[in-house]
């Protein structure tokens, strides 16, 4: 199988590029948006396409010859939702069979409710644009599956996890300097997947024959709470999991300029944009730029230890109390995790190690 | 620098890529009057790269190949193309007379750079690894040179983060094109300053994680004859702490990677270590007398093109002759010819199994060629 992955030199497409080709899967063709993303592709010999991903005819030119298709590409929530778009009419126009494309669990929100599944009803109010984006293009792509020749399969991975992953290196590097935080004791569920899960489920998923328009949550087997987590990552750099801040669940509100720019993402805001002069459009950014208030320095304080900055993202994924259901994609795809979650952690601490991390000796 | 007496240097700029709009075009803008120095010529194959350049050079002829243009003794000719083609414009360069400040990596092969140096015998031929006119890099080499704080005793070089230089075409990545990943890219630089700072290792182990390709993270283990020990580990893949530690037998030292006038210092009895700017102070008598500021980034990188204007005129000698950028390229060969698969945890065994085979196949054929 000859098989075109777009997005192919960030954290899920390194570890699928290396997993397809040292793995003997399929046959490999990273896609990607600039030279510059070649620098860590090219430490295999691969027949890489660069190209814009906004442009169907570039991107069906890059699918030519391919069986399948799989979107692993980020982007701003523009970007995600235009390029929904454009993959799929690229993937039809190149008679690729199968599209497989990385959503996330996120469309049901970072804290879903007990019971959410697949069904779940959607919605595009969640206070993140990445949410809501994601939220848009998968109703872009089911909506073209509708009219096109290719099949569609939606995978919604939550916390995907390994090797390069920036979660774990910006919890490791908290956990240095003192500044990680849990939510009360870290309770809160963790629906984490492995990255070599994830690439079971997309391999699964470009198999299966009752896949085709479906969408599905993936995760890991084991249910973890975010304290388990980070012990974890704690224990191998040594640190003390006493030293993480506990916290309470904090109450974020958006700001004026958030607000501005969350509307500036909405479709009905992006298509009205080309009308707005551009002096208009430069005046508005330096006026919210302006809007940031500088902080307030007072010389007349004690040494303080580190503290932490609570982020609304990480806070609100450590409530999560429902752990995703796996039982749709195991019925559909027969996708079972095949790394534990202590395996895909050991793993992935190795990564940390080789990236220049402090281990505790052992 | 007076210039009022200096006969002006006319200079060509070879290749107008990325460094020579970021680096280049400035540099030799600013110091134009005083080194006395005029860029007369550009040569790209490119026209889009040229007009680039071109704009802070309005007067400059603009050729498609070095063969073009006229070249005298007088002249000082800047090698900024792509490596490969390093060589043939140097030596062509070289061969009527000219002075030439080749960019890092000195050229694609050791018998391409020997080639180069045998070339310039009877000429000017620098290399353009400027970190060593970093103020840092400097005092580095001192308290190492001086063992102001006891002798090293061991460091730790962590260099890079994910790649961000706005290449303008694949043959960057391409092994075909291009010798080396991120070894031959970034660690030209980080193994010119240790082999300048401490000297030829006297055994290293090498490592990297390219499989049928270029690396994009290596680590280098190496040991030195008066017992130092150290490890450098390069990446354009992940972020790393981009810093040099140093640890002396009576205190340590700390670098961030391209900070090239502020250090951390720290000798034993102090309570907490020192960081912070580099002030040059002359000491006479009893009397410390600050001499202004200590060279910045960019000032360092204009030094570097200074020196070599020095040495043309005989008022200096060059700092980074021909023969220094060879050390550099020579311990990078011995790298790639020693280099094992790096141990990468996250692969599954038979996934690392291929990985090595790909990794033997393809230097296997690199030798067969």
């Amino acid at each position: 199988m000859k098989v075109a992955i777009v997005g192919a030199s960030g954290f899920v497409g390194t570890r699928l590029v290396e997993a397809f080709v040292l793995g003997k899967v399929a046959e490999v063709v990273p896609v990607v948006r600039s030279f510059s993303s070649l620098a860590v592709l090219s430490r295999f010999d691969l027949p890489w396409k660069v190209c814009d991903v906004l442009n169907v005819e570039e991107l069906a030119r890059a699918f030519a010859g391919c069986d399948a298709v799989i979107h692993a590409a980020l982007g701003d929530p523009v970007q995600i939702v235009k390029m929904a778009e454009s993959i799929y009419a690229a993937a039809d126009q190149a008679n690729v069979k199968r599209l497989v494309a990385l959503s996330s669990a996120s469309v049901h929100g970072l804290a879903p409710a007990s019971g959410t599944n697949e069904s779940s009803p959607l919605h595009e109010k969640h206070s993140s644009d990445y949410n809501n984006a994601k939220v848009r293009a998968e109703r872009v792509m089911l909506k073209l599956r509708q009219r096109g020749n290719v099949e569609l399969v939606l995978l919604r991975p939550s916390i995907v996890y390994g090797p390069r992953c920036r979660l774990l290196a910006t919890i490791a590097r908290q956990l240095l300097d003192g500044t990680a935080f849990l939510v009360g004791e870290g309770e809160g569920i963790c629906n984490g997947i492995y990255v070599d899960n994830l690439i079971e489920a997309i391999r699964r998923s470009l198999e299966s024959a009752r896949a085709d328009g479906e969408t599905f949550l993936v995760a890991d087997a084991e249910a973890i709470t975010w304290r388990a987590f980070h012990a974890k990552v704690a224990d191998a750099l040594g640190v003390n999991m006493d030293s993480v801040h506990r916290v309470a669940a904090p109450a974020f509100r958006r700001s004026f300029k958030e607000r501005v720019e969350a509307y500036v993402a909405t479709p009905f805001a992006q298509r009205l944009l080309p009308a707005v002069p551009g002096q208009a459009k430069r005046l508005t950014k330096v006026l919210l730029a302006g809007l940031k208030e500088p902080p307030r320095p007072n010389a007349w304080t004690l040494p303080n230890p580190p503290s932490c900055i609570v982020d609304e993202e990480m806070a609100t994924l450590q409530q999560c109390t429902w752990k995703y259901p796996g039982t749709k994609a195991a019925e559909l795809l027969s996708y079972a995790p095949n790394v534990s979650f202590d395996e895909g952690m050991r793993r992935s601490i190795g990564w940390l190690g080789v990236a220049g991390y402090p281990l505790k000796k052992r | 620098m007076a210039t009022s007496k200096l006969t002006e240097i006319p200079v060509i700029l070879v290749g107008c890529g990325a460094i020579s709009r970021f680096f280049y075009a400035p540099a030799l803008t600013a110091l134009a009057a005083p080194a006395a120095l005029r860029v007369v010529a550009l040569v790209d194959p490119s026209e889009e790269n040229l007009v680039h350049v071109a704009e802070a050079f309005p007067e400059a002829r603009k050729f498609r190949s070095l063969e073009e243009a006229e070249i005298a003794p007088s002249h000082l000719v800047i090698v900024a193309s792509p490596p490969r083609f390093h060589a043939r414009q140097s030596i062509h360069a070289l061969g009527r007379g000219a002075a030439v400040l080749c960019e890092k990596p000195m050229a694609a092969s050791l018998e391409d750079a020997e080639a180069m140096a045998a070339a310039a015998t009877e000429g000017i031929l620098a290399v353009g690894l400027y970190r060593r006119f970093f103020p840092a890099c400097e005092a580095i080499h001192g308290l190492v040179q001086k063992q102001t704080l006891g002798r090293l005793k061991s460091f730790q070089v962590h260099e890079g983060g994910p790649f961000s230089w706005q290449a303008a075409s694949e043959s960057f990545f391409r092994r075909d094109s291009t010798p080396g990943g991120v070894l031959y890219d970034t660690g030209v630089h980080t193994l010119d300053l240790l082999l300048w700072w401490l000297g030829e290792p006297a055994d290293f182990v090498y490592e990297d994680d390219a499989m049928g390709g270029l690396e994009a993270n290596c680590r280098l283990a190496l040991e030195y004859a008066h017992g130092c020990r150290g490890e450098v580990r390069l990446s354009r893949d992940w972020k790393t702490e981009n810093r040099y530690t140093f640890f002396f037998e009576r205190g340590f030292v700390r670098w961030i990677v391209n900070e090239a006038d502020r250090l951390e210092i720290c000798a034993d009895g102090m309570p907490a270590s020192l960081r912070g700017d580099l002030v040059p102070v002359s000491q006479t008598a009893d009397r410390l007398i600050e001499q202004g500021q200590a060279r910045t980034n960019p000032q360092s990188f204009i030094e570097q093109i200074r020196n070599v204007t020095a040495a043309m005129r005989g008022e200096e000698p060059l700092r980074v002759p021909a023969a220094e950028g060879l050390r550099s390229l020579r311990l990078i060969e011995q790298c790639y010819r020693k280099r094992s698969l790096m141990e990468l945890p996250w692969l599954t065994l038979d996934e690392a199994e291929e990985g090595r085979r790909l990794a033997f196949a393809a230097d296997e054929e690199v030798a067969s060629r």
